[in-house]
Formats: structure tokens, sequence, C-alpha cells
């Protein structure tokens, strides 16, 4: 069979020496910001942008990849141990993780975390290896017009479904395309919007914006905070499970899975949603519902697998049509493009080391992670002794380096700190900055699609309607954005996300 | 009237920005729907900017109370103060022979003054001092190389967090230096000067 020869073909690829080496930096790298709150995997990718590029790309988004779902491990540990979500995926693990480690449950609340997001990630490798071949097939018979609704769909349910007015997520989306609009105009070689500065004909720098909205404005805010940090609650226990939690969990880790493959692969899903979207169905569904609150295991096996699954199928979009669904996918095709390949159907064509290498690595990356985090456990809660004051100067010196490093440039640098004050100040009036980016990212693309699709149709605007696959996506655009103006349908997501992040 | 306040100001940002890139685009041509110009997709994006801004208007007029925190008289005067010092350093800076005028020198010299009057008040050094330990890095990086890079802006930075102690500063120093060497340096190799060149 092809996928068992293509996976094969992948395997090989992850197990060179060099690419196992940057898969378990990576996981290393995500298990520790998952851990400290603080500092998030999309900071932490920007971060670590400028140093893959003397990789090549395929180890540059192995040990990338690596950092978004090691997050998600990490994340799970803290929430459990010290009721201290380090990622906002893990919120709602602390609900009943931290009521199992006050009933002297941490050991196994730790086990099922890491054995459901083991599970969940290995049934999501699958999903993105055969979904791969299938979405591409599909894509290949997309026109610019349908490229161009996708994209927009795309970017519509990331404004929809991320925090807050949808309002204002939809006019962040509409800053980040207007940003992207900067630069040299691909089909005239006109200068846009540079005020005669050379640095930027190649538009404002991507890094320099993800860093500062992400990096620099999240350290701001963070130092604003009075430092808070919880005691740990009493020893971790045995790692063992017993028989009956056993039993109890696994329904709902195959939930869990469920339910976080499905919402990865939507734009603007991704880990918070799907995690909490399993927890209330736990709560819903589980036949030990009566204990909610009080320690269920299923409120931890649930979110913990469905975070997992839902940060690798998010993969999908990306690596079959090429458009990123949430922030740290924008990374990734940032990381991408200034490697020189071009995101989109073709990929799994054209670079077939890194799609199946790439899903390779994944698997292989749940499983180093499972060995880092279960025995190591004590280490990890060690980093948190590390107090702030330390960590800010680090996180803000190699921003400094890495953004300086890009080009050789201090302009960058002086970009960077603008977008951080411009970061912290959108914070403050609770403008989302992850729409802003997936904006920025696929406003290019999108005016490319859109110029050829009218070439084509000879400025006739019906195209997008009259195209029966273009008309599908609009109007499910419309049909998601027409939801929000429900008021019970918005309600629900507001306290959702409230709690979810 | 249930302001909300957060949402005004979003909104009057938002469309503000629209309304200056809208202006800026009059250079452009903007072609026709068939054959468009460097002008068109822009257009297209400002307008939908603009319109959004206004419909966050509309509703923040609706559905506040949602106040942001009151700055206190010395914050705003501080602020104003940056910006205008910030921009008068900048302007005498690109008219300075030699150093001060050179590259992108006059922007970061700009940039690093504006933070460091602001951040005179305490409250604004989170933000400002992080800023302007970012900038002078910037600043001094060509000239007097990584290691008294690293060196000022974390000590400058290190003004932002009252726990700080002069040992640890200087631990923190030390280690970041070292370790920075060691990734940058010996292990990427990236070109970029580490001691100060004469």
């Amino acid at each position: 069979m092809d996928l068992i020869q293509n996976l094969g073909h992948g395997f090989g690829v992850a197990f060179t020496l060099n690419n196992l080496l940057f898969c378990f930096i990576g996981c290393i790298i995500g298990t520790a910001i998952g851990v400290l709150p603080g500092i998030g995997p999309v900071a932490t990718i920007s971060l670590l942008l400028p140093i893959t590029f003397g990789q090549p790309a395929t180890t540059a988004i192995i040990m990338l990849a690596g950092i978004y779902y090691g997050a998600q491990y990490g994340g799970s540990t803290t929430a459990i141990l010290l009721n201290l979500p380090g990622e906002v995926s893990s919120v709602v693990t602390t609900l009943e993780g931290y009521k199992m480690a006050r009933n002297g449950r941490a050991g196994a609340a730790l086990t099922v975390a890491a054995c459901g997001s083991f599970f969940a990630g290995s049934v999501a490798t699958i999903l993105v290896a055969a979904s791969g071949p299938l979405l591409t097939q599909v894509a290949l018979s997309f026109g610019p017009a349908d490229y161009f609704s996708l994209m927009f769909l795309g970017l519509i349910i990331s404004a929809v479904l991320a925090q807050g007015s949808v309002a204002k997520s939809i006019a962040m989306v509409a800053l980040g395309v207007s940003l992207g609009m900067v630069g040299t105009d691909v089909q005239t070689g006109q200068q846009r919007f540079t005020f005669g500065i050379p640095e930027l004909s190649d538009g404002v720098g991507f890094v320099s914006i993800a860093m500062g909205m992400f990096g620099i404005a999240e350290i701001i805010i963070n130092l604003e905070r009075p430092e808070s940090r919880s005691v740990m609650s009493g020893k971790v226990g045995s790692l063992m499970m017993t028989r009956a939690e056993v039993r109890r969990s696994i329904p709902s880790v195959l939930r869990g899975t469920a339910v976080g493959s499905m919402l990865g692969i939507l734009p603007g899903g991704g880990a918070a949603l799907s995690s909490f979207a399993s927890y209330m169905m736990e709560r819903k569904l589980s036949s030990h519902r009566h204990e909610f609150g009080s320690g269920a295991i299923e409120g931890v096996a649930g979110p913990e697998s469905a975070n997992n699954a839902a940060s690798q199928t998010s993969f999908i979009p990306l690596l079959t049509l090429g458009i990123p669904g949430n922030a740290v996918m924008a990374l990734m095709v940032g990381a991408l493009i200034i490697q020189g390949i071009q995101p989109g159907p073709r990929m799994v064509e054209a670079q077939p080391d890194l799609f199946w290498g790439l899903i390779a690595s994944m698997w292989v990356g749940n499983l180093m992670l499972l060995v880092i985090n279960l025995p190591l456990v004590g280490m990890w809660v060690k980093l948190l002794a590390v107090p702030y004051r330390y960590m800010y100067p680090s996180i803000m010196i190699f921003c400094a380096i890495g953004v300086y490093s890009l080009q050789n440039n201090v302009f960058d640098v002086y970009q960077t700190v603008v977008f951080g004050i411009f970061g912290y100040l959108c914070s403050k009036l609770r403008l989302e900055g992850a729409p802003m980016l997936i904006g920025f990212v696929l406003g290019p693309m999108m005016e490319e699609h859109l110029r050829r699709a009218m070439l084509l149709s000879r400025g006739d605007w019906g195209v997008f309607i009259e195209r029966p696959i273009s008309a599908t996506l609009l109007a499910i655009a419309a049909i998601a954005l027409a939801a929000m103006l429900l008021p019970n349908i918005r309600k629900s997501k507001d306290a959702a996300l409230q709690e979810g992040g | 009237m249930k302001l909300n306040a957060k949402d005004l100001i979003s909104a009057g940002l938002l469309m503000s920005f629209a309304a200056v890139a809208l202006w800026l685009n009059l250079d452009h041509t903007l072609g026709s729907a068939r054959r468009m110009g460097p002008g068109y997709m822009p257009m297209l994006a400002f307008w939908i900017l603009m319109g959004l801004g206004g419909i966050t208007l509309v509703l923040g007029l609706f559905n506040g109370p949602d106040p942001i925190e009151t700055w206190t008289p010395s914050e705003v005067w501080f602020l104003i103060g940056g910006a205008a010092a910030g921009t008068v350093a900048g302007l005498a800076a690109a008219r300075m022979p030699g150093f001060a005028s050179v590259g992108w020198n006059p922007l970061g010299i700009g940039l690093f003054v504006g933070c460091m009057v602001a951040s005179i008040v305490p409250s604004w050094r989170p933000l400002f001092l992080v800023s302007g330990a970012f900038t002078l890095f910037g600043i001094v990086l060509e000239p007097l190389g990584l290691m008294v890079a690293i060196s000022i802006s974390v000590i400058l930075s290190s003004f932002a967090d009252k726990t700080h102690t002069p040992l640890g500063v200087a631990g923190l120093v030390v280690f970041l230096c070292v370790l920075c060497w060691a990734v940058f340096i010996y292990e990427l190799d990236i070109r970029v000067p580490v001691w100060p060149q004469f």
C-alpha cells in the first residue's frame, strides 16, 4: 500500500541522526515552555525561527512542530501538580487534575494525561498521513477563485473562534491583511507603503511582528502582574493507575481524541478550544459525571487527549492546502517561505521528505515526550523555581539576537520594539494578535489569487458564486458569521473561551 | 448609554489607520477589476478595515460598560513628553555628524530617548524599560559588540522589576553572555561583532 510505503519513507527521514536530535530538542524546549507560565509556543517558535535557518527545511519544521505539541504535554504537568496552567490549552485540566492531586492521585493524573496524549497523538498522526494525499487531490482541482474563497473562509473562521468581540477580531484580520500589503507589488514591481525605506521593500518583517506582539508584549504584561505561584500539593505519588481508573479513562480518551482531531482541523480551532470542548462533553456524557468537581479522572483524560490530537491535526490544512489555521501554523508558513518552500497542495508531492518526515517525526516525538515527561516530572517542576525576573531578560536578549541575525540589520530590532509597544496596546484594548498574524500571512496570497481569478473571469465578480467549490466555501463563511449574530451561540462561545482560553 | 471605552478606542485606532492608509494609497494606480493595479487590493483591504472599525464603533456605544484603567496625569504627561523628546532626539541625531546619524541610529536613538523619558514614571517602567533596553541593544550591538550589548541591556531591563538584586543581575549577565556565546557564536556562527571594535 502507498500509505505504508510513504510512512516507511517518512520514518527513514525522521530517524536520521540530525532529525532525531532536533526533534528531541524541540520536545525538550516544548515541555519546558509548557511548564513555564508566561511564555507560550507562539513566542518560543518566533524566537527560535532565526536559529532554524541554518538547518534544512525538514529539520527546522520537525523541531518547531516538536515545540508545539511538546508544550501540550508540559502544560498538563503544572496544571495537575500546582493548579497552574502552563498553557491556555491546559486551563481545564486544572479543574479535575489539581483535585486529583489533592486526593493523592497526582501520579495517576499525570500518567493518564501522558498516555492519553500519546494515544491521541498516534491516532492524529495516522489521520494526518491518511488525509494528506486525499485532500491534496481535492485541492489540486481548485482554481484561483476557489483558493481565494478558501482563504477567506479560513480568515473568517479563525476570527469567529477567537476570543472576544467578533467585529474586533475580523477587524484585526483586516489590519493584518493591510500590513501584508506593504512591500513590492509582485506584478508591477511598484513599491507600496514603503516610505522609501529599502528594508520594507520585502514587506514588514514577519518575525518582527510575531516576536513583538507575542514575545516582547507578553513579557511586559507579565511584568505588570505581580508574581503568584502556588505551592505544590503533597507528593506525586505512584504513577501507576488502578484498574478502575484505567477502565474509566479509556472511553474518555477515545472521545477526547475524536473531538480534538475534528476541532484541530478547523481554522482557528487548535488545542485550547478542543480541550475545553472535550471537558464539556465529558461532564455531560461520562458515567461518573457526579464526581466532576471532586477529581474525576475523565476530566483529565478527555481534555489532555483532545489538546494533543488537535495540535497535530491542525497541521492538516497547512500541509495540504497551505492555509494556516492558527498563529502557530502562521509561523510555520513563515518558516517554510523563508526556507524557500511555498506551502500549498503541491507540497506533498514536491517535498515528500518534509511531509512524510514531519508526520513520522510527530509519532517519534510523542514517544519521546512520554519518556521525557513521566519519569522526569520532578525535574520539570523544579523549573518553576526559576523566578520570572531571571526569565524576562533572557527572553528579551534571545529575541534581540534572533531578530538581528535575520538580516544582520538593526532596523529589524527597532521594528520589533514598535510592534512590542503596539502589541501591549492591543492587549490593553482586547484586540487579538493571533487573527492579525494569520491575516498578515494570508493577505499577499489572497491578493495574488484574487488578481488571477478576476483576470480569468474577465473582471466578473460572479465567478466566486458561479464556481460550486467557491460558492460552498463562501456559504460556510456566511453561516459561521450569521451564527455568531445569534445571541445564544455567541454567549456559549464566550463562556467557553473565557474558561478555556 | 453603556459606553465600551475599549471598543471605542480600538475603533478610533483602526479607522484612523484605515484613513491614513487610504490616503497613502492614492499614489497607486487602481486599475480595473479585470486588470488590478497595485492599489486595488490595498483599497479593498483598507475599506473593509474602515467598515469593521465603524461596526466596532457602533457596537461599542451599546455593549459596555468596559472602562479602561485611567492614567494618572503624570503618566499622560510623561508619555507625551517621551514622544516629543524621542522625536526631537531622533531628528537632532540625524543632523549630527558621526555615529549618531549613521544608518538607522537616528531611529534607534529617538526610540531610546522616548522610552527613557516615559519610564521616569514607575508605572510605565515595565513597558518602556523593556522596550528601551531592547532598543539599546540595537544601538550598541554593531559598534560595541554582543557582550557589551547583552550586559547593558540586561542591566537596564532589570530596573523594570523591583525584586532584582545587584548580585543576581551580575550573575544573569555572566550566564547570558556565556550562553549566547556558546549558542550563537560557537554553535550557529552568526555574523555579529562579539567584542568592541575600534
